[in-house]
C-alpha cells in the first residue's frame, strides 16, 4: 500500500497514537478508545499489520497489538507522531 | 512568625508498613533456610518449581520475610542474567479470587492485558505463555492464603501446585510462597493438594519481648534522630507489643504513632507518655465504667501510679514507688493508707482489669527480684484526670 493510502485514514492514526501512548491493547479496547467499532478497528489493525506498522501477539482468545518497533516504518511513523504532538503542545 | 517546624523523625517512611528493611532481626535463619529452598532459581532455573508455605502470627514478619527473599533473589538472578520475577500478592486484597490473583501476575507483564473475556484457568496459561515467551520465572507469593482456600476451595489451589504436570518437558517458570497464620486452614485442601504444599514449611515464632527491642531499636536508628527515642520508651513499646501477641508491625507502628505525640507536644525526646498517649489511640479508649467499679484504695493507688508517671516521665516504676505515690495521695485524700500485702491484692485486680501491666524483673546489681509496673495503654495524663474526677465524688 502506498504511503498515502495507509495513513489517510482518521482511525488508523488515531490507532497509532493509542498505542504508542500505551504500549500495547486488545481489540476491544483499542475500539473503544478511538471510538470506533470492533469490526473496523479489526480491520485497520489488519491494515497496519500488514504494512508492517503494528503485530499482534495472541493469548487464548486475546489479541494484544503494539507497535512493531523492528520495522523501520514503524519507527519512522512513530517519529513523526511524537514530533507532531510535540510541536502541538508547544503552540499551546 | 512562624515557629521552625521541628521533628523527632529522621526519616518516618522507614516505619511504613510497606517498608521493607535490608536487615531482618531474628529471622536471618529463616531467609536463609528460605534461600536454600530456592537455590535452584539461581543454579539450574526451569529445572524445578518451588511450593512454600510461611505460616505465623500476626506482625511475625512472614510479609517482610517473603519481600526481603524476594528483593534478595530477584537482584542476585538480575546479576546472573536470569529474568526472575518476585510477585506479591495479598488474596484478601483480591477477595480470594485466582482470576484476581493471576490477573495482577500477568499485569506485571503487560499492564494493558484486558481484565475480561477469559477464565482464571485460561489466564494461568496466559501466564506461562507470557513466561515461556519472555523466557521469565515467577516467584508469586500469595500473601493472606486463606482467602483464596476460602474462597476457591482446593481445586484452585490444586491447579496452581500442579501446573507443571500439563507442561511435561517444558521449564518450570512459577514457585509459590504460601503465606498464612495458621496451618489448620490447609486441613480444607484435598490430600494430595495438602501433601504438595506441607513439604516445606518455616514456622515463624512470636517475637519475644527482647526480640522486639532488637527490631524496635534497629528502625528507631532508621527512623529518628539520635537520641530522641530513650531505651524506656523502646521497652515500653516491645512490653505492649509482646502482650499483643508479639506483634512486631503494632510495636513499629505505636512507634511511629509515639513519634507524632512527641512532635505535636513540640518535644524533643519521644517519652513514655508520647507511647501511651499512642497507645489509647489504638486502643478504644478507656471507658469511664470501669475505672467506677473500683473500690476506693483500687482508685487511690491507681491515682499515685498515674501521677507517678506523669510527673517522672519514666516507662517503669517499682512497686515501692507506687506504693510511695500512694502513700502522698492517701494523705492528699485524708485516707489511712492499706498494708502492703493489700496493695498487691490491688495490683493483681488493676492488672485484670487491663490498667496496669506487671512483670518481674531480675534486679541489676543487687540480689532478687522485683515487681515493675507500666501503663500499657492508657495516658497517665487521662488517668489521672479521670481518676481524680471519681474520687471527689468518692470521698
Amino acid at each position: 500500500m502506498k504511503l498515502e493510502d495507509v495513513l489517510s485514514s482518521r482511525l488508523r492514526i488515531r490507532i497509532i497514537k493509542v498505542l504508542i501512548q500505551v504500549g500495547e491493547l486488545n481489540v476491544s479496547e483499542i475500539a473503544r478508545r478511538i471510538n470506533a467499532n470492533y469490526k473496523s478497528t479489526s480491520m485497520h489493525l489488519k491494515i497496519l499489520e500488514d504494512e508492517g506498522v503494528l503485530q499482534h501477539k495472541t493469548y487464548g482468545r486475546i489479541r494484544l497489538y503494539r507497535l512493531n518497533q523492528s520495522s523501520p516504518r514503524a519507527r519512522a511513523v512513530q517519529n513523526l507522531v511524537e514530533i507532531w504532538e510535540h510541536a502541538n503542545k508547544g503552540e499551546r | 512568625m512562624m515557629s521552625q517546624y521541628k521533628s523527632v523523625f529522621k526519616d518516618e517512611t522507614k516505619l511504613d508498613i510497606n517498608y521493607v528493611p535490608y536487615k531482618l532481626p531474628h529471622r536471618d535463619r529463616e531467609l536463609r533456610l528460605l534461600t536454600e529452598f530456592f537455590s535452584f532459581i539461581l543454579h539450574a532455573p526451569g529445572k524445578m518449581a518451588q511450593r512454600i508455605v510461611i505460616a505465623g502470627d500476626v506482625g511475625s514478619g512472614k510479609t517482610v520475610l517473603s519481600q526481603r527473599f524476594g528483593m534478595n533473589a530477584t537482584r542476585e538472578a538480575e546479576k546472573r542474567g536470569i529474568n526472575l520475577h518476585y510477585v506479591h500478592v495479598n488474596c484478601r486484597e483480591y477477595r480470594g479470587s485466582l482470576f484476581l490473583i493471576l490477573y495482577h501476575a500477568v499485569s506485571v507483564f503487560h499492564p494493558s492485558f484486558p481484565k475480561r473475556g477469559y477464565s482464571a484457568e485460561e489466564l494461568l496459561q496466559i501466564l506461562l505463555q507470557v513466561l515461556d515467551e519472555q523466557d521469565a520465572y515467577v516467584i508469586l507469593t500469595l500473601d493472606e492464603f486463606e482467602s483464596l482456600i476460602e474462597r476457591e476451595g482446593t481445586e484452585a489451589v490444586y491447579k496452581l501446585t500442579r501446573l507443571q504436570e500439563t507442561r511435561v518437558n517444558k521449564p518450570q517458570r512459577l514457585s509459590l510462597i504460601c503465606v498464612m497464620r495458621n496451618l489448620k486452614i490447609l486441613e480444607k485442601l484435598d490430600a494430595s493438594t495438602r501433601s504438595t504444599l506441607q513439604s516445606n514449611v518455616i514456622h515463624l515464632e512470636k517475637y519475644s519481648k527482647r526480640q522486639l527491642v532488637d527490631i524496635l531499636s534497629d528502625r528507631v536508628s532508621l527512623a529518628f534522630k539520635p537520641l530522641t527515642v530513650p531505651e524506656d520508651t523502646v521497652s515500653l513499646i516491645a512490653d505492649i507489643a509482646s502482650s499483643e501477641g508479639g506483634n512486631a508491625r503494632f510495636g513499629i507502628e505505636l512507634l511511629w504513632r509515639a513519634g507524632k505525640y512527641a512532635d505535636a507536644d513540640d518535644l524533643n525526646v519521644v517519652t513514655p507518655e508520647c507511647v501511651r498517649k499512642a497507645a489509647s489511640s489504638i486502643y478504644a479508649v478507656m471507658r469511664k465504667s470501669e475505672a467506677a467499679y473500683l473500690s476506693l484504695h483500687e482508685k487511690l493507688f491507681l491515682l499515685g501510679i498515674a501521677r507517678f508517671f506523669k510527673e517522672s516521665e519514666r516507662a517503669y516504676a517499682s512497686l515501692a514507688e507506687a506504693e510511695q505515690a500512694y502513700a502522698v495521695v492517701c494523705e492528699e485524700f485524708n485516707v489511712k493508707p492499706r498494708s502492703h500485702t493489700q496493695l498487691w491484692k490491688y495490683l493483681r485486680t488493676l492488672s485484670a482489669v487491663g490498667f496496669v501491666k506487671t512483670e518481674v524483673s531480675e534486679n541489676i546489681g543487687s540480689r532478687g527480684r522485683s515487681t515493675i509496673i507500666y501503663l500499657p495503654r492508657i495516658s497517665a495524663h487521662e488517668l489521672e484526670k479521670e481518676l481524680t474526677a471519681l474520687l471527689e465524688k468518692d470521698v
